[in-house]
């Protein structure tokens, strides 16, 4: 498998639940009813329609939106604990469902490990022996499955904590041990399903700025499902942002924010303080005469927010500087315009391919700040 | 929606018809109406029509004879259940004889480390206390029999139970088949159990092991499935992601998880095994019901006091040792390795007590250790008969109680029951089973009533159903009432609970001793037992009902200012009706079960000839009754149905 071979690839992906299930995908007047009439004419429900995205090596994709969208049966679908209706997902390149049930266990012991929403920990056993459990499956021996659960164990901060049962751990405790499993059996994927819905505010964003830890720390995929826009928005290099079982837009986050792809995302993103989410890239213009010469220079990835700071310290627009090249300006004009959403953007993350974790306001605030100095 | 559904006719019937209540009535009335001018043209008379009934006595006696006459012979009985009965026969024996071996120290000392293992020290000590007491009321011998009978009866009831439960917790299919058939067999009384094996294996051990299996297996498969199929979702379906093995999965995470109900199962079973195990004794079982048995003949009520307390005793412990051995599930035991040397321990001294008992010559209970209950116990029943009989002033004495109930109350409701055309009663069936539950529980109450007319035993059956309403009628009054207090007094509640704790663990057979020495024999001790027994489950679904109403719907009507009387009457019982209803439910399949009972100590009818017919080896008598008693049991569980099943049997 080369670099560029995505993750997952899903092509036209369908689950519809209900008799006689396989009509509905593969007759086109059936598959454009909408909900509602689809189950009182045949009395099924699709809870994924027509899906199609590739997950990218090394990158967070966030699958987002409402309860009841179809998002937790898409996540689901990757690995077949719920098996699709129709369509193509291949992993690696290879195609899932066409697995044989060793390949299939295959998949699930080594490639893609998953975290639960309400932590499907076994009450019984040590938080110790929950971790080591994936490795058990597989048919580690006691001694050496101990001894990997127990980094793992301490990776995500549960150190001391090994010989506790579940019964006794906080929420967000618990779902710590829920990652460590994952992690423990060292898989291609992380696959999370809403892990942080059942925590407390606090908990959670302790619970994100860990994934983001990680992430940053061992670079492993991840598709991470929630219906927190403001979790999606914090994690996602790209967002699926999924209605009935559609995937509505796709982009990262300052597309999705930046250039809502209708009325129902423009809805969703209408709260998102923009200037947080949204880059200098698409707040500036061409520089016109001196500019590119003066003023303080910010990268292309820094935040309109960050943007926001440097402008008002030098009193003078910014240069957007990518390797020593001056791309454009902000000012306060442009930047006042992002700030109230009448700043119509012009070319939203045109490679999106290059972006990083940029867009995660904590770990990139300093570097910026650096370069202003 | 009904509104969008409905067209308009439904508005132009009469108010009162709205009602489903209503409608059905007037449906089952439209139906009489044509059917009953019929069936009374065709075979009228009050009592279940000749016509109507078919004589099994013939085939069944001929049945009878022939498995006596090739018990010996015949390659069934040679080759498959003869190997059966000779199997029991060898595990009671080698376990009795094991037991008798270990002496009384070794056993007392073997069942106190068992307990302190399981379920800490105090129940420890009073698991010693007990097995003590069983020896100094010198019943050291019987209380060695009823326990071999049982711990075989016990693990076979285990082995079937786990294999059926994991059928019907893996299988779809076979839950749907299985489960009916295991919730009816809950709600049948133990008497009705007897007769089938007595007919295959004759009177003895085999017989009453395999009644016991019978019994006592239902609970611990229908648990086992319900456990499997209980399983939180999430976590199986992470035991999936992880990629495990059908074999896996169920290994490491359904069995395990399951682990609260297969302990529970396992409570119940024991307790149930104890039951019958007493019970019985009728076909020959021995131990210590036997002794009651035989002490209830004579109406010897010292004597059936002195073997009742041991069997009260061991289901106390068995119950306690059982039920906190469940309880520690989710308990942290400390490291593994400190526990295992307790136990190790534990097992040492037991077995250093066991051969310090032998060395000193003394298996045996010794006999200078012993109380004679017996006597004074006859003496102060014989002073309870002289003073509280009869004759009391104001009060009147306990027989003259006994007499009146029976005359004001039983009398009359049986004259009258025998005295209504038979298609009445069928249809005053029909108009109380249908109301409450489903047409199809209706027609299975009928249908199971009308088979005791068919069965020829049509007059017995009305007896012991008028039993079992005037048994029942009293049960809910002061069940709901003692409930209703005890949801409402918390400190009555803590008084209460070890009261029902003990009386609900009881086996049946034992309630039958105190109402002999109070009332005497006749129907009204057999109703007064079935009260006794059938009031702690009754009392505590009630108050359990009450209790878990909805406390923001109560707060609400609080802070309304509503008085406590109309929470009580506008919240909580509505809010409660299922858990009422069930506790009807509970104590009509309980008190059944105990009137039949009763007929160990003349309480006649159904369970009469039941009995009657085990004695004098007229197999068929019995046999008959005890497909009416079956029948009856049907009729009164489906009666009473509500939508819900219970998952758990009151006692």
């Amino acid at each position: 498998m080369s670099a560029t071979t995505p993750v997952f690839s899903v092509q036209g992906l369908w689950k519809v639940f209900g008799p006689k299930a396989g009509r509905v995908p593969a007759d086109p007047e059936l598959s454009a009813l909408p909900p509602a009439d689809l189950r009182s004419r045949t009395g099924c429900t699709a809870a994924v329609r027509d899906v199609s995205f590739d997950v990218r090596r090394g990158e967070v994709f966030v699958v987002m939106g409402l309860s009841g969208s179809g998002k937790s049966t898409l996540v689901r679908c990757l690995t077949r604990l719920i098996e699709p209706t129709a369509g193509t997902i291949a992993v690696d390149g290879e195609d899932v469902r066409a697995m044989d049930r060793t390949r299939l266990r295959e998949l699930r012991r080594h490639r893609a490990a998953m975290v639960f929403q309400h932590f499907g920990l076994l009450p019984h056993r040590t938080v110790l022996d929950n971790v080591a459990y994936g490795l058990e499956i597989q048919g580690v021996g006691r001694a050496e499955r101990r001894a990997r659960a127990a980094g793992v164990v301490a990776k995500v901060g549960l150190e001391g904590m090994e010989q506790r049962r579940p019964g006794q751990l906080s929420g967000g405790q618990r779902q710590r041990v829920g990652l460590a499993r994952a992690l423990a059996v060292d898989p291609e994927v992380l696959l999370f399903d809403e892990p942080f819905s059942a925590l407390d505010p606090l908990i959670r964003r302790d619970m994100q700025e860990e994934v983001v830890r990680l992430h940053r720390e061992e670079g492993r995929t991840m598709v991470f499902i929630t219906h927190d826009l403001s979790e999606a928005l914090k994690l996602g290099d790209r967002i699926a942002l999924m209605r009935d079982g559609r995937v509505v837009q796709l982009g990262t986050p300052e597309e999705i924010v930046g250039s809502p792809a209708d009325d129902y995302v423009r809805e969703f993103v209408r709260d998102v303080p923009r200037e947080q989410v949204l880059t200098v890239r698409t707040a500036m213009r061409p520089a016109s005469g001196d500019e590119a010469g003066t003023g303080p220079a910010l990268p292309p990835t820094a935040t309109v927010s960050q943007a926001i700071v440097a402008v008002a310290r030098a009193g003078a627009p910014a240069r957007v500087v990518d390797r020593g090249r001056c791309l454009g300006v902000v000012d306060h004009e442009r930047l006042l315009g992002v700030v109230a959403g009448t700043e119509p953007a012009e070319n939203p993350g045109e490679n999106p391919g290059e972006h990083p974790a940029g867009n995660l306001a904590e770990n990139s605030a300093e570097e910026p700040a650096k370069e202003v100095v | 929606m009904a509104t969008a559904t409905a067209p308009t006719p439904r508005a132009a019937l009469p108010g009162v018809l709205r009602h489903p209540v209503a409608r059905k009535l007037l449906l089952l009335a439209a139906a009489a109406a044509v059917l009953v001018p019929l069936a009374d043209a065709h075979w009228s008379s009050g009592t279940w029509p000749k016509a109507l009934t078919v004589d099994l006595t013939g085939p069944l006696t001929r049945t009878g004879d022939w498995i006596i006459d090739h018990r010996d012979s015949h390659p069934l009985f040679l080759h498959f259940l003869g190997h059966i009965s000779n199997a029991v026969v060898f595990c009671v024996r080698a376990v009795y004889l094991l037991l008798l071996a270990a002496g009384w120290a070794g056993v007392t000392a073997a069942a106190t480390a068992l307990a302190w293992r399981a379920a800490g020290k105090r129940l420890a000590l009073g698991t010693a206390a007990a097995f003590l007491a069983c020896g100094a009321l010198g019943m050291w011998v019987p209380t060695m029999q009823t326990l071999a009978l049982m711990a075989v009866a016990v693990l076979a009831s285990v082995a079937v139970g786990v294999v059926l439960g994991l059928a019907a917790g893996l299988s779809a299919r076979l839950d749907r088949v299985l489960r009916p058939v295991l919730d009816t067999m809950q709600v049948l009384p133990a008497f009705a159990y007897l007769l089938p094996v007595v007919l295959v294996f004759g009177i003895g051990v085999p017989a009453a092991v395999l009644a016991t299996v019978v019994y006592a297996a239902p609970p611990m498969a229908r648990l086992t499935a319900l456990g499997l199929r209980g399983a939180d979702k999430e976590v199986l379906e992470a035991v999936d992601s992880l990629g495990a093995t059908a074999r896996q999965r169920l290994l490491t995470a359904r069995i395990p998880l399951a682990r609260r109900e297969l302990l529970l199962g396992l409570n119940q079973t024991i307790m149930m095994a104890l039951s019958m195990a007493v019970i019985a004794s009728v076909i020959g079982a021995g131990g210590l019901g036997d002794r009651v048995y035989q002490a209830l003949a004579s109406v010897d009520v010292g004597a059936a006091l002195a073997a009742g307390i041991p069997i009260v005793l061991l289901a106390v412990v068995l119950d306690r040792v059982t039920a906190a051995a469940g309880d520690t599930t989710g308990r942290t035991t400390g490291t593994g390795r400190g526990h295992r040397a307790y136990t190790a321990y534990a097992v040492g001294a037991a077995v250093a007590v066991a051969v310090a008992g032998r060395l000193a010559g003394r298996p045996d209970w010794p006999g200078s250790w012993t109380v004679a209950v017996a006597a004074p116990v006859n003496d102060a029943v014989g002073w309870m008969t002289g003073h509280l009989y009869s004759g009391v002033p104001v009060i009147g004495g306990t027989a003259d109680w006994a007499g009146r109930f029976t005359t004001w109350v039983l009398d009359p409701l049986r004259d009258g029951l025998q005295g209504l055309p038979w298609w009445a009663v069928l249809l005053l069936v029909a108009a109380v089973a249908w109301p409450i539950g489903t047409w199809r529980t209706a027609l299975t109450a009928v249908l199971a009533l009308a088979a005791t007319g068919v069965l020829g035993v049509w007059e017995p059956s009305l007896d012991t159903l008028s039993q079992v309403l005037a048994a029942v009628a009293v049960t809910l009054v002061l069940g709901f009432a003692t409930g209703v207090a005890a949801a409402r007094g918390d400190r009555f509640e803590r008084l209460l609970r070890p009261v029902l704790d003990v009386f609900q663990t009881m086996p049946q057979f034992v309630y039958l001793i105190p109402v002999v020495a109070l009332f005497g024999v006749g129907r009204a001790p057999a109703v007064a037992a079935a009260v006794v027994y059938a009031l702690p489950a009754v009392v505590r679904i009630t108050a359990q009902g009450l209790r878990q109403v909805d406390p923001a719907a109560l707060e609400s009507a609080r802070s309304l200012g509503a008085t406590p009387a109309q929470q009580l009457r506008q919240v909580q019982l509505p809010l409660a009706r299922p858990a009422l209803l069930l506790a009807v439910n509970q104590g009509v399949v309980l008190v059944l079960a105990v009137v039949v009972i009763g007929g160990l100590v003349g309480g006649g009818a159904l369970g009469y000839d039941a009995v009657f017919g085990l004695a004098q080896g007229d197999l068929a008598t019995g046999l008959v009754a005890g497909a009416a008693i079956v029948c009856l049991g049907l009729m009164l569980d489906r009666v009473t149905q509500p939508t819900e099943r219970r998952t758990k049997k009151g006692a």
